[in-house]
């Protein structure tokens, strides 16, 4: 009974992001990655707002990673496609993504910034 | 809850895995859907981890797909240390992709999350850096074959540099350039160069206000942040770029780099000075970089550059240099001061970027005669020198295309005799302009196999410039 029980937690916890990655996001918004930085850099987002980045590259292949929420994806090289990453905005606050993917003298300070208000 | 939901996990993942298991065993034959659910199975843990490599019997590929289950599981289960507003939350691909999922769409499965953003699902061409191969070295190469008029074709491994970085925290990192030049160092003999181009700690702390220090980089002009071979056009690196502002200009130093938002950033250090010993006619101040080997900070140097970026494709940015030199020559300190702006900018299948540099260099007559009593030899050191370069290209295929070939032109004009010093005359072969074209062909945006011609010309009618024919390929990895 007890594991029936944990199997619905995990089911609904399961469902409930399905659930979000099927619902059409509020914004779209693009990033662009060029060495050594995001543009923009800084994204505002209203607190409950379920965005979708587009992420692409000007050059060479960049990362995207917010440590904070696991995510660490490889944008890929010009011409070569795009990344999307599906958020919502559940709490205010802020936090950094940054590139993970070595691209140049300037690659440490590659990152931007997250703002939920 | 933290603790309970990723046993949680576990323990429906064994119940689903157990129960499919049953279902499996119970049957003596395999029907067909159960064969590929399990191919399903398989091809979904292949995603997750690429060298996953099922065996050949039934029993075989049941125990593969538990033990790989178990050991993603527990790999989740290591609690990273959460931070003060935000809890970890690790991208776990669900076990089906949504429906209208591209090449690559992951579900990220959803745990304890008290930040303000939740990832909910990842899509498109990406590929999450678990499922890559990567070397834990970056790097690039430059191999070019040179000729000059009347000279033989010479082929040159011009450059071979590798890339280390590492990351201690989130907030403290480490970046380093190693290079060998020329492909030869042998001691006592004219050959190539081992040389340690950059090497500093980043401690992120805010934005806008994060300190640097160790071996850098001087943040004037383009090429000298960004002198990779694919990012920029022509096989030699630009005249103005390394005639008039020094390339790669590296000094020992420390300061601040951020971001100020709207767009802009900037970089701004103090740091060792430039040697007025080695500064001459030809190459201006070039030769006069210390590299960190014997540099000395008596006399500091400031260096900044603010830039801005705040529009797609556009960069500007303008560099500030000054400090004094003259801790190598006795009775002479002469300043370097030096002023550079810059732009680049992409428009559809048009690129252009141009950059204009001016060096003052105070005390330039004393400096002459100094040298000339210390060397025998007049230098012949300019009050100014001055350089600046225009290069427009058009990308011969739309940039969607998975190949590009770019046709360029630039335009340099770089006078290291622009102003002399009261009694010395210009050396009129040193008053310099260049029409570089060619064409660089990306087959991947990392390689760039180049081309150019380089028609040289300067003010001698005695000292003749000589034109060059240039092949190069050059690589990012």
């Amino acid at each position: 009974m007890v594991v029936l029980m944990q199997l619905a937690i995990l089911l609904t916890l399961l469902w409930q992001t399905q659930g979000l990655a099927d619902k059409k996001p509020d914004r779209v918004i693009s990033i662009s990655a060029e060495r050594f930085a995001y543009n923009p850099s800084k994204i505002t987002l209203k607190q409950g707002e379920l965005v979708e980045f587009v992420l692409t590259s000007d050059d060479t292949d960049h990362g995207f990673q917010i440590s904070e929420a696991g995510i660490d994806v490889a944008i890929p090289p010009i011409g070569r496609g795009e990344a999307r990453v599906r958020f919502l905005a559940k709490d205010k606050g802020r936090v950094f993504f940054f590139c993970s993917r070595p691209c140049g003298a300037g690659h440490n300070l590659m990152r931007g910034e997250i703002v939920v208000k | 809850m933290r603790v309970i939901l990723p046993l949680l996990r576990v323990a429906s993942g064994r119940l689903i895995l157990g129960v499919f298991l049953f279902c499996v065993d119970a049957s003596a034959q395999l029907p067909v859907d159960q064969m590929k659910r399990l191919e399903e199975l398989e091809r979904k843990m292949k995603q997750l981890d690429p060298n996953f490599q099922p065996p050949p019997t039934f029993e075989d590929r049941m125990k593969a797909l538990e033990a790989k289950l178990d050991q993603l599981l527990a790999e989740k289960m290591t609690p990273p240390p959460p931070p003060p507003a935000v809890v970890a939350q690790a991208p776990t691909p669900a076990p089906a992709a949504p429906p209208a999922a591209t090449p690559g769409s992951a579900l990220v499965s959803p745990q304890q999350s008290a930040g303000p953003v939740q990832s909910v699902v990842v899509s498109g061409d990406y590929k999450a850096t678990t499922q890559e191969v990567q070397l834990p070295v970056s790097g690039y190469m430059d191999f070019h074959v040179n000729k000059e008029r009347g000279d033989n074709w010479r082929p040159d491994f011009h450059r071979f540099v590798l890339l280390f970085g590492h990351s201690f925290s989130d907030r403290i990192k480490f970046w380093s350039e190693f290079e060998l030049e020329h492909s030869l160092v042998e001691g006592g003999e004219e050959t190539g160069e081992i040389a340690l181009e950059q090497a500093y700690l980043d401690f992120l702390i805010r934005r806008p206000l994060n300190p640097r220090a160790g071996m850098v980089l001087m943040p004037v002009g383009i090429v000298n942040e960004r002198h990779e071979p694919p990012s920029f056009n022509g096989v030699e690196r630009p005249f103005v770029e390394t005639v008039i502002i020094p390339t790669t200009w590296r000094e020992l130093g420390f300061g601040l780099t951020g971001d100020i938002g709207r767009g802009f950033r900037y970089r701004s250090y103090m740091t060792s000075a430039l040697n007025a010993r080695f500064f001459n006619a030809e190459f201006g101040i070039a030769d006069g970089k210390t590299s960190g080997f014997d540099a000395n900070m008596r006399n500091p140097a400031f260096v900044g550059r603010l830039e801005y970026g705040g529009v797609r494709r556009l960069t500007l940015g303008t560099s500030f240099y000054s400090g004094k030199s003259g801790f190598d020559t006795p009775g002479v300190n002469p300043r370097v001061t030096i002023a550079s702006f810059d732009g680049r900018y992409s428009w559809r299948q048009f690129d252009v970027r141009g950059l204009f540099a001016n060096i003052w260099i105070s005390d330039a007559a004393a400096l002459n005669s100094t040298l000339q009593f210390q060397t025998g030899v007049n230098p012949n050191v300019a009050s100014q020198l001055r350089g600046y370069y225009v290069e427009p290209a058009y990308h011969l295929l739309p940039r969607r295309m998975r190949h590009d070939i770019v046709a360029f032109a630039r335009y340099e004009n770089y006078n290291t005799q622009q102003v002399m010093p009261a009694g010395y005359q210009p050396l009129e072969q040193f008053r310099r302009w260049s029409w570089i074209t060619g064409v660089t062909y990306k087959p991947h945006p990392d390689i760039a196999v180049k081309f150019d011609y380089g028609f040289n010309r300067n003010r001698s009618s005695v000292v003749q410039a000589i034109d060059s024919i240039n092949l190069g390929l050059g690589w990012w990895f």
